[in-house]
């Protein structure tokens, strides 16, 4: 599909008949900023779905969630670590963010990673022990296994707990608990102000590219595209710095004295307590089973 | 989202390691906080977000290295070097939390790991590098090119805090049939296989970017590029490299030789035979200080601490020089306008 140039209206070629197919390097940066955008506006679709998490309170929800990350930092044993994973897909079906795409976000997020990663210390030259596979010259034994089975269970619940965070949690909430639990205005307001700015200076550099990808009919060079991407850097620097003074000047105009007042109060309700009172003896349990069965 | 190579996810570290530079990090940041407000005042928030944002977008830029092949940058002494190191910290810091809690990219117990290795690290390294390399009034070719050897040399050491964080795990946590808790390589493998993927790969993608926006901010924006001279502008990265020099010994815990780099009779014990060329070439050159060990120094210790005291000078003084020459091969004439300007935004 071809689009006209919205300065002259001439008809752009489109990048796909370009000479040596694939995807160019403005159009693969334009595709990933892209996503990263329809990322985040999709985080806020699903944290506003009823599900179980939505309902809780932001505050315990953080601190019960880093809780559960935490305690699946310190089991040792893989069938615990797999009964944490359990719990995440219970909690992201009970949260009504679809089980398919969470457990594939987790996998391609952290699980898979951690097994191509790992993999190769389960070598009889990493990890000595008795061998339980071998695939020609390549020996896996049994501890080096169990160590890989071991991370990648471990990184596969701690990636669940934090995308339950991501997935049910309005950005704007999670800074309300953060001011709520007496993190400072400076921090929160800072926090704030730079998720909104990411959102702008992606929207910028999605522009970019697409504006480069729509004026460029050949691939160029790699020392031409590199000394593109790094002016287009330079630009986007500028443009931060401009934009800062500008938001400063706002600021000042609009009477900002630092303070960050919320016009909403936080209230925790009984299910609230009632899921933090599950949530922390449920991990200390995990964490004394843990030590009762060894890993 | 692409990953960037040095962030490290849930899992990888035990609590003992993640708990610890939990306990590093919460004062820096307050002394961060503290001498960007003094800087800074009101302004911080906008600027400090702002110099997030950039942060964080800078990572979705692909930039190209070689024969097709695309990297990402972190920026961290760019930004470093545009705000100041201490501005840098709670920038590159916010930019990580985000990067964790709205995209899952780098652990939430790791937070305080990756903002060590790359809100800590780099701009400090990277800052002072910088400084070093360009002097107190750079010409505006010399700056591109301290930026870049600054940027490579800074990524570089964050890349062997992060090597180092996971090559412990196994040392701190184990069972006893030898079965890897966390992360599974030693010290012998990790170290260097971070090292060398930045040394080779994503160094020279931090110093390309560092370097390109540099020349041209130089052309378009001098003034951000402006730094005051500090009173003591290296005593921070003297005592960086005094504190990294004192924790040199710690190389004596990894027991064999770093993966990849065995000797002649190590590899005859590992695979059975040593490779002809290998065993031709291998006693071509002989070094000074074998194995980091110093002539005429019986104490390990104490030759492992004289090593590195030997290495940092020669490191230091060849970089200092090699700098110098390009900047002068280069010309110095395009600095007028660089200097011209008022500095906008404080340096820590």
């Amino acid at each position: 599909m071809s689009a006209p140039c919205p300065c002259c209206q001439a008809d752009i070629a489109p990048a796909v008949h370009r000479r040596g197919g694939g995807r160019s390097l403005a159009r693969k940066t334009a595709d990933s900023v892209g996503h990263a955008v329809t990322d985040v506006l999709q985080n806020e679709e699903l944290a506003a779905r009823p599900g179980l998490l939505q309902g809780l309170d932001p505050r315990v929800k953080l601190l019960t969630l880093l809780l559960f990350a935490v305690a699946a930092s310190l089991v040792h044993s893989v069938w615990l670590l797999v009964a944490l994973i359990a719990l995440t897909m219970a909690l992201a079906a009970a949260s009504l963010v679809g089980v398919g795409s969470f457990a594939r976000r987790v996998w391609a997020s952290a699980g898979l990673l951690a097994f191509l990663v790992a993999l190769p210390s389960a070598l009889s030259w990493f990890t000595p022990g008795q061998v339980v596979v071998s695939l020609g010259p390549l020996s896996f034994t049994e501890p080096g296994l169990m160590g890989v089975a071991t991370l990648v269970a471990r990184v596969a619940a701690a990636a669940g707990f934090a995308i339950l965070v991501i997935w049910t949690m309005r950005w704007t909430d999670l800074l309300r608990a953060l001011s709520a639990m007496h993190m400072p205005d400076v921090v929160v307001a800072t926090l704030a102000m730079t998720h909104r700015q990411i959102l702008t200076l992606l929207r910028t550099v999605e522009q970019i590219h697409l504006a480069r990808e729509s004026r460029t009919l050949t691939r160029g060079t790699t020392r031409e595209n590199r000394a593109w991407v790094t002016e287009r850097m330079a630009f986007v620097m500028r443009k931060s710095m401009k934009t800062a003074d500008d938001v400063y000047d706002a600021m000042l105009s609009r009477g900002f004295t630092g303070a960050m007042p919320s016009l909403v109060r936080l209230r925790t309700r009984p299910r609230d307590w009632m899921w933090a009172a599950a949530s922390v003896a449920l991990c200390v349990a995990i964490v004394i089973a843990d030590r009762a069965v060894g890993p | 989202m692409d990953i960037v190579a040095m962030h490290i996810p849930d899992g990888y570290l035990g609590p003992q390691t993640y708990v610890v530079l939990w306990i590093v990090m919460i004062p820096i940041w307050v002394v961060a906080a503290r001498k960007v407000k003094r800087t800074l005042k009101t302004k911080q928030i906008p600027l400090l977000a702002l110099g997030a944002a950039f942060s964080f977008v800078i990572m979705m830029f692909n930039v190209p290295v070689l024969g097709g092949s695309t990297g990402h940058a972190v920026g961290a002494t760019l930004i470093a070097i545009v705000l100041g190191p201490w501005a840098a910290v709670i920038a590159v810091s916010i930019a990580l939390v985000i990067q964790a809690l709205l995209f899952g990219d780098g652990g939430i117990t790791a937070i305080a790991a990756n903002c060590f290795n790359m809100a800590v690290v780099i701009p400090f390294v990277g800052y002072y590098l910088y400084r070093l390399v360009a002097g107190d009034a750079p010409s505006s070719s010399r700056r591109v090119v301290s930026s870049g050897v600054a940027a490579y040399v800074a990524i570089v050491a964050g890349a062997i805090c992060a090597g180092f964080e996971f090559g412990i795990q196994p040392y701190i946590a184990h069972t006893a049939s030898g079965q890897a808790l966390y992360a599974p390589y030693k010290l012998d493998v990790a170290v260097p296989a971070m090292a060398l993927e930045h040394l080779l790969f994503f160094g020279w993608v931090e110093a390309i970017v560092t370097m390109g926006v540099v020349a041209a901010l130089a052309r378009t924006e001098p003034a951000l590029l402006e730094t005051k001279p500090a009173a003591k502008p290296l005593r921070w990265l003297w005592a960086g490299i005094g504190v990294l020099i004192l924790f040199t010994p710690i190389g004596a815990l990894a027991p064999g030789t770093a993966w990849g780099e065995w000797g002649g009779e190590e590899l005859d014990s590992l695979v059975g035979y040593v490779p002809t060329n290998l065993e031709k070439l291998g006693g071509l050159w002989k070094a000074g200080m074998p194995d980091y060990a110093t002539p005429g120094v019986s104490n390990t210790l104490l030759g492992y601490l004289i090593a590195a005291v030997v290495g940092t000078v020669l490191v230091v003084g060849v970089t200092w020089g090699v700098g110098a020459l390009l900047a002068r091969g280069r010309g110095d004439d395009d600095d007028a306008a660089s200097r011209s300007t008022a500095p906008t935004v404080p340096t820590g």
